[in-house]
């Protein structure tokens, strides 16, 4: 198995979500720089295909993170997204994929504390199921 | 319209499994709005696809891609290329699509992606119920426009069975009875004397039992003269 | 115009010295596609350089601006108006890569990996950026200054007065025909029955008396409030003499201070869902128990409460009132307070902070909850916004529009949203009046820009995007279908990322502009 950094993209939205993010380092908080985050204006918008491409170029983990489901700035864009991840995740169950690589977490743009709950779990996973790749145990 | 949902993605894996090129074709009309095998459906199955290969450290070329109406065939002509070049064509269309493209190259493999259901309407937003099996004679004109050949479990004819309780369906509680749903709506439309029809047994050779239907519209035939090749739709 | 790409790095504020080699990430910035130009400046905010680097994008023919400021949310406005003025360039096709909150910040420890993915960010947004198109905003005269507030109580007569003092014209509709003062309008008897239109031009349909009215307005502040509960529940059946708090107030207010024990309950029902325990009119139930401690000391006070609300300055009352010898009761729901079935003048509960059942003799029990105002509900449909959980109309977001509601033009304030004290509903009025003063001064209404559209050729018209998005702009139109009305769209995506045949796209958000931001930030080495 290859040595390589273990890979994890975080979708989240404008609003509550990268706030959250900033939040926390402007906090203070370090995160592991195997985390990169790319921008939604809502989590509404992630489709289940970006997710999926994400794991396809080589990302070991996915999470989106959107805004508390009753303080949405977009009334119910959260709950969408969670729906999208909760698909993509049934999915990944189906080809015998691990469905926690993706997950959804909601977060107000205070909750500093929440961001590095999410990195520090989803780092964990990536690090301990490592990249989508044959495992060598046959199947 | 007809309802479809997606097969387990196992299965569909095992399907095209002894092929190289896979060949992914969706379609744009009923599996698009009953969110089985529309675009995004056809981009997301070939991604778990390839992801699965990953894991399983193999390689197979997926091509996916629409059509606006698979069971027509000027629309599967179009993308002939497409289907003559796959080693198998998986189709994400209702049944009707995969079997137009079957027949029209009976030389290449078409394996079903979709399980087609029933005749459904939406409910709410991703909830769809059957309300059509297709008799041929519809007659729901005398039962308040319910109909009792697919709402109910044993497509009675003439009023519940004794299994009716509460007006639920003793097959499943969450079906109601169908007959219970008939007379109260003919209680609201004050057409309470229609209950007390009684209907013979049913034609059933319209229906499926008959064997596979065929509708004509003798003015709709085109001449041989018409039937020849037009240009393409697009 | 060919695509390409100014990429400005702020070296110093972006604090990116002390943990990235900027003069590398220069480097990668200029040698990837589509970038024009690639400068590093000392300070991006300052005017002189400002002008300098807005020269350098003209004489390159840049139709693009990347800035990695020191924070995305501190970009000098100066800096976007003079690309956009001087050198031409479209307001969407300006973005900035905040590299300090995701590179710079977190990952101080470790500057190798910290480089390594800033020139990835970096990267990646350069690709983003080439992808973009220019796109135009519209706008729409308001047709009238007109602000409508519903209801007229304490936070609606604020707002209308916050309001008039911007020069607006306010009318308030209000239910009841009691004697209102406040400028403008004041239509008594009326409600609210139905709204059309967007932000800016609302045509709303009063029922003023017998007769409808058509009425059109720029912005509509919902302030129907809540009123006291006179809600009767077990604990007030089994003590019939219980009052709602405000008689006490009305009491206390006339001289008549009681001697005998006084339990304060939040609620009449302490069980129930349909009163629910944050109803609790706490600052006033502290405002009561204050004055009669100060007054007689010697009677005992008892707060009898599921949770302790005291919201802001309030906390001061709290602590007032515990050093006054206030007792504080909290219960759960599950074990709530019960009128003793051998003695009607005494309480029995299990207290929270001890585990244990405690009793309390009174001689005068008040419950002091404000119910939701039951209009709230019509009034939500008609301006089809949401409600919340306590009956009440949701707001935007609690940080960023605790006054706003998701639809824009459309503000809620005081207890409409949730119950609250008369100095919070004075205030939230005013906040109210104020925003909705700000929208509608500009006489103007801007939209588009990044929002979405259909590609009609790839449409179902399965209705899904039209049941999905909260702000009703996606309609089947003539052509069967779907379309967006831009006066609604607020370019979330959320029909965009539903929908079943990938026929909307949101502007600059596309799955292809996504999708090559993606794949170029997590391609390389992490």
């Amino acid at each position: 198995m290859a040595e390589r950094n273990p890979k994890v993209v975080g979708f989240c939205c404008e609003e509550h979500g990268i706030e959250c993010a900033n939040l926390a380092v402007r906090s203070g908080k370090q995160y592991d720089v195997s985390v990169r985050l790319v921008r939604v204006p809502c989590t509404g918008r992630v489709d289940g295909i970006h997710i999926l491409k994400a794991l396809e170029d080589g990302a070991d983990a996915v999470f989106v993170l959107g805004c508390l489901e009753k303080n949405c700035y977009y009334d119910t864009g959260s709950i969408e997204g969670r729906k999208r991840v909760d698909y993509v995740k049934s999915m990944l169950s189906q080809v015998g994929i691990e469905p926690e690589r993706v997950e959804m977490f909601n977060a107000s743009s205070s909750m500093a504390w929440k961001f590095s709950e999410i990195v520090s779990k989803m780092t964990d996973v990536a690090k301990r199921l490592g990249p989508i790749e044959p495992r060598g145990d046959g199947q | 319209m007809i309802v479809a949902e997606r097969k387990p993605l196992g299965e569909i894996a095992e399907m095209v499994a002894p092929y190289q090129k896979v060949t992914v074709i969706g379609c744009r009309s009923c599996v698009a709005i009953c969110l089985a095998g529309g675009e995004k459906e056809v981009k997301m199955l070939v991604s778990a696809m390839k992801l699965k290969n990953r894991r399983e450290g193999r390689k197979q070329d997926f091509d996916g891609f629409v059509l606006e109406r698979q069971c027509e065939k000027e629309w599967v002509k179009e993308v002939e290329d497409k289907i003559l070049s796959s080693d198998v064509v998986l189709s994400m269309s209702c049944s009707l699509g995969a079997q137009t493209i079957a027949d029209m190259y009976p030389e290449k493999i078409v394996v079903p992606g979709l399980n087609t259901a029933m005749f459904g309407v939406p409910e709410e937003q991703g909830v769809w119920s059957e309300k059509c099996l297709g008799c041929g004679d519809c007659i729901i004109h005398t039962t308040g426009g319910i109909c009792p050949i697919a709402r109910c479990a044993k497509s009675m004819l003439n009023g519940p069975c004794g299994g009716s309780s509460n007006g639920h369906c003793e097959v499943n509680l969450d079906i109601e009875c169908a007959w219970y749903a008939i007379h109260e709506r003919l209680k609201l439309q004050g057409r309470l004397d229609l209950i007390e029809m009684v209907r013979p047994p049913k034609e059933w050779t319209t229906s499926h039992s008959g064997g596979r239907r065929v509708i004509v519209r003798e003015d709709a035939k085109l001449t041989p003269h018409q039937k020849r090749d037009k240009e393409a739709v697009i | 115009m060919k695509r390409s790409i100014q990429v400005v790095i702020c070296r110093i504020c972006s604090g990116a010295a002390n943990v990235l080699d900027t003069d590398k990430l220069l480097r990668v910035a200029s040698e990837a596609p589509y970038v024009g130009s690639a400068i590093a400046v000392d300070y991006a905010c300052n005017t002189k350089t400002i002008a300098q680097i807005v020269e350098e994008a003209k004489d390159k023919e840049i139709d693009r601006l990347l800035v990695v400021p020191c924070s995305k949310n501190e970009v000098s406005p100066a800096l976007f108006q003079s690309y956009k003025r001087k050198a031409k360039i479209n307001e969407f096709l300006m973005e900035a890569v905040d590299l300090v909150s995701e590179v710079v910040l977190p990952h101080r420890d470790e500057p190798s990996k910290a480089q390594a993915k800033a020139e990835a960010k970096l990267l990646a947004a350069i690709a983003r950026m080439a992808m973009l198109e220019p796109l135009q905003k519209g706008s729409e005269e308001m047709r009238t200054k007109n602000v409508v507030i519903i209801g007229a109580g304490v936070a609606g007569v604020e707002a209308a007065k916050r309001a008039a003092e911007a020069g607006l014209h306010t009318i308030l509709i209000e239910k009841s025909d009691k004697e209102v003062k406040a400028p403008g309008v004041v239509m008594p008897r009326s409600r609210l029955i139905s709204a059309k239109g967007h932000a800016g031009n609302y045509e709303l349909t009063i029922e003023a008396g017998e007769k409808m009215e058509a009425l059109e307005c720029g912005a509509v502040i919902v302030a129907s409030g809540g009123d006291w509960s006179e809600a009767k529940g077990p604990l007030v059946r089994a003590c019939p003499e219980a009052k709602p708090l405000y008689k006490l107030a009305q009491e206390l207010s006339s001289g008549n201070i009681p001697k005998g024990g006084v339990v304060i309950v939040d609620t009449p029902d302490p069980k129930a869902d349909t009163t629910p325990a944050q109803d609790f009119a706490w600052e006033e139930a502290l405002q009561c128990a204050i004055e009669i401690k100060k007054r007689e000391s010697g009677t005992d006070v008892c707060l009898m409460f599921q949770e302790m609300r005291a919201l802001g300055l309030a906390e001061l009352s709290y602590k007032e009132a515990a050093e006054l010898g206030v007792r504080f009761v909290r219960y759960d729901k599950k074990r709530p307070p019960k009128i003793d079935s051998k003695d009607k003048n005494r309480i029995v509960v299990i207290d929270s902070a001890q585990e244990q059942a405690i009793a309390i003799a009174f001689e005068c029990l008040y419950y002091a909850s404000i119910a939701p105002n039951p209009d709230n509900m019509a009034i939500a449909e008609a301006l089809r916004i949401p409600m919340n959980d306590s009956g009440g109309v949701r707001r935007g977001s609690m940080q960023k529009g605790p006054i706003a509601t998701p639809r824009p033009g459309i503000f809620v304030c005081g207890s409409a949203q949730f119950p609250r004290s008369e100095e919070m509903s004075r205030l939230e009025g005013r906040a109210a009046g104020a925003l909705a003063a700000q929208f509608v001064s500009t006489g103007t209404v801007e939209f588009g820009g990044s929002v979405a559209e259909v590609t009609p050729e790839k449409c179902s018209a399965c209705l899904t995007c039209v049941r999905t998005c909260p702000y009703e702009a996606p309609f089947i139109g003539v052509a069967g279908k779907a379309e967006i009305r831009l006066q609604l769209c607020q370019g979330c995506g959320m029909c965009v990322g539903i929908c079943p045949s990938k026929a909307i796209e949101l502007h600059n958000y596309t799955d292809d502009q996504l999708s090559a931001e993606v794949a170029s930030y997590i391609g390389g080495d992490f």
